[in-house]
């Protein structure tokens, strides 16, 4: 081979060498970036371009019995500013611009002052909330305006349409973080604010999703919708005479509960004060159950109290179920009673009645007359069980929620004596709930049958209806007794304490109880009346608890009159017809 | 001769026939592209412009789909949203405090339950429905 040749290969090789190197290189980069850097850049990319968003799930619904909304949705808008940007778009006329923008504010958020305006413009942030749930008519007016470096972000909130009624039945949901307390609210979370979703897709210029490119969906799924069994109407005219009769007295506050007779169901659950859960933050300060209890719980089920005199209806039941006495069993009331193992028991006002029967005992609501049943004739081992079987100490188990127990001493308690048998025979010595009492009067009314007390009659999930039956919890009298002892409640409202209650054209079965608190002066009482409502035929069980009223201290008088009203109006309601012929 | 011989079956053998040859050709140029290397190149840009132009409606046109169709869902959203406030509006005036304020608005005021007056008439019996008839619920 020639030298020139030679040269002309080695040249050739060279120039290939290089042109060789130049290619190893590249592709060694190429497979850097490719391969080596490609999960972190493709992840850089997506989040550029690609947007997860959480669909909401919607907030179910709450309705009453007569499918009238009682808690509802609605998307309200939060008013954002961005100062920084402000300063930035406007560098050249920053006052006259910021002046005409803080005024068109203004003007659609006159809540929002002028000079606070001007001072959150001043401050160095991105962005600022100046305003929340603002109303649609400023919604629009501010979408109109079409103001720079104004934004306006949506919001689910959670509307109350009947403000405060049932208030503390249904609970509040805080709009932060869309959870809910207390009532039904607290109590069904989980069922009412469903799942949310997720969309995950490519964006546009404007970060819109690309809905036919390549995306991602989970539909959310949205909250059960719940029916109670209130009745709104029979709940607001109850409240409004709730709210007269408290200001009436002088009281602290009061309750009432009204259930189906027949099927435990709560027509009406009813406390005062109460509180608006559309701004339920107003009311974090205040306390209902004579102070003991924040403002928010339903003192129905949390507020334990003192029976009194209705307990004495519970001593007749254990008596008359057993066939110790009858209603016309007598013995003599010179107006206290002399025990060897427990103190001396009075009557109200020390008032001797004489030769009284047991239905005279209720008529009068004589405390002797309770205490001899229950201490001379029952005794702790047949008097107890009976308290048991009457669900006091226990919780109801309304809608697997949470409620006061109430607490008694038993026999093997710390600290009982038989001073407590003979006062919780008068319903002193025991607490209960409101509705622990009043499913003892249901039990009566209903032939000596408790039912399930409930408050949610249907459950609606996405289309899967679940009904709420009525259930038998247990019978604890037999009818028999059960009759008997209605029998002698009715005298009570005829010509006993409770003739405050009567209800034209109807017969009533009532007890009324007037509890004293140790530590604290008799005349602060909690007044009750409780009963049922036809006599004859039982439709509705009512309770009435006044605290502390002041204009008169007993059931009777200060409870009665308003039981009366709210027997009459159900009466009415309902179209019962009358079943008292006189 | 022989030499001669040899040489011309040489030359005659290293040339391929001619039929075989313009099968060949035929492979290499085919009827529709009887073309040069540059005619063939232009054409293959021009090609591959025409899909690039196609495939860019057709993304143009999904991005006018996707527009439209997010104008839909910003409608919807509005629609629900104006729903759910009538729908809150309507139980907000169905509410019993909403009504009873409208009425005494009106001038009209509550019954007065003392004012209800029974009237018994004698020998009338009852007629009870199924819910008012005496029932206990037995265990």
């Amino acid at each position: 081979m020639s030298m020139e040749l030679r040269r002309a290969r080695r040249r050739q090789m060279l120039i290939f060498m290089l042109v060789f190197a130049a290619i190893v290189i590249l592709m060694g980069r190429l497979y850097y970036w490719q391969v080596v850097r490609a999960a972190g850049l493709a992840l850089r990319a997506n989040q550029e371009h690609v947007q997860s968003l959480v669909l909401n799930a919607p907030r179910g619904i709450i309705y009453d019995a007569q499918g009238h909304i009682l808690a509802t949705n609605v998307v309200r808008d939060d008013v954002y500013i961005e100062p920084i940007q402000f300063s930035i778009d406007f560098q050249g006329s920053y006052q006259s611009d910021l002046t005409t923008l803080v005024q068109s504010l203004h003007s659609v958020l006159p809540s929002v002052s002028e000079s606070q305006l001007y001072k959150e413009f001043g401050l160095s942030l991105q962005t600022l909330r100046i305003a929340i749930g603002i109303t649609e008519q400023q919604s629009q007016r501010l979408q109109s305006m079409q103001l720079p470096d104004i934004f306006l972000e949506p919001r689910v909130w959670r509307t109350y349409p009947d403000g405060s009624l049932a208030a503390q039945v249904l609970g509040y949901v805080s709009p932060d973080n869309n959870q809910g307390y207390y009532g039904i609210e607290g109590q069904y979370n989980t069922l009412l604010a469903g799942k949310p979703g997720s969309f995950t897709s490519e964006t546009d210029l404007y970060g819109n999703p690309l809905v036919v490119g390549s995306s991602a969906e989970q539909q959310p799924v949205s909250g059960a919708n719940l029916t109670l069994t209130i009745n709104s109407t029979i709940q607001y005219m109850i409240q409004q005479g709730l709210v007269k009769t408290i200001k009436q007295l002088g009281a602290q506050g009061g309750s009432v509960v009204v259930l189906n007779a027949r099927t435990g169901a709560v027509v009406a659950m009813v406390g005062a004060p109460t509180f608006d859960p559309n701004q339920y933050s107003a009311y974090a300060n205040q306390t209902g159950c004579l102070g003991s209890e924040s403002v928010y719980f339903n003192p129905v089920l949390y507020c334990a109290y003192e029976p009194g005199s209705t307990m004495k209806a519970v001593t007749m039941s254990a008596a008359l179920n057993q066939g110790l006495i009858t209603p016309d069993t007598s013995f003599y009331d010179p107006g206290y009673i002399n025990f060897s193992d427990a103190p001396t028991v009075y009557n109200w006002a020390d008032a001797a009645y004489g030769t009284e029967t047991m239905t005279q005992v209720l008529e009068h609501s004589a405390n002797v007359g309770a205490a001899y049943v229950a201490h001379n004739i029952l005794g702790p081992s047949r008097y107890y069980p009976y308290v048991a079987k009457f669900g006091f100490g226990q919780l109801t188990g309304i809608n697997d929620g949470p409620e006061a127990t109430g607490f008694y001493r038993i026999p093997g308690s710390p600290g009982w004596t038989m001073s407590d048998l003979t006062r919780q025979a008068f319903g002193q010595s025991i607490e209960a709930s409101l509705l622990q009492v009043a499913m003892v009067y249901q039990t009566i009314a209903n032939g000596g049958v408790m039912m399930q007390p409930y408050l949610v009659s249907s459950i609606n999930n996405n289309g899967k209806v679940s009904i709420t039956h009525p259930q038998i919890e247990r019978r604890v009298i037999s009818t028999k007794a059960a009759q008997a002892l209605t029998g002698m409640l009715e005298m009570v409202a005829e010509k006993g304490l409770g003739q405050p209650t009567q209800v034209p054209g109807y017969t009533v079965a009532v007890k009324t109880g007037t509890a004293t608190t140790q530590g604290i002066s008799a005349n602060q009482t909690e007044a009750s009346v409780a009963g049922f409502i036809p006599a004859s035929n039982p439709q509705f069980v009512i309770l009435v608890k006044i605290d502390r009223p002041q204009a008169t201290i007993y059931g009777g008088s200060a409870a009665g009159p308003l039981w009366q009203t709210i027997g009459q109006q159900l009466m009415w309601y309902y179209h019962v017809p009358p079943d008292a012929v006189s | 001769m022989e030499r001669l011989k040899q040489r011309d079956s040489g030359s005659k053998t290293a040339l391929p026939k001619p039929i075989v040859a313009a099968k060949r050709r035929r492979q290499l140029y085919p009827f529709f592209f009887s073309m040069g290397p540059v005619a063939l190149s232009i054409c293959s840009v021009l090609l591959i412009g025409l899909m690039a132009v196609l495939y860019l409606t057709q993304v143009g046109q999904a991005e006018t789909a996707n527009q439209r169709i997010q104008n839909y869902h910003d409608q919807q959203a509005v629609l629900q949203r104006q729903n759910q406030d009538l729908a809150a509006t309507i139980a907000q005036e169905q509410s019993p405090g909403y009504i009873a304020a409208k009425a005494q608005a009106m001038g009209l005021v509550p019954e007065d339950p003392n004012a209800v007056k029974v009237i018994v008439v004698k020998h009338l019996e009852q007629m009870l429905n199924g819910s008012q008839n005496n029932q206990t619920i037995q265990p």
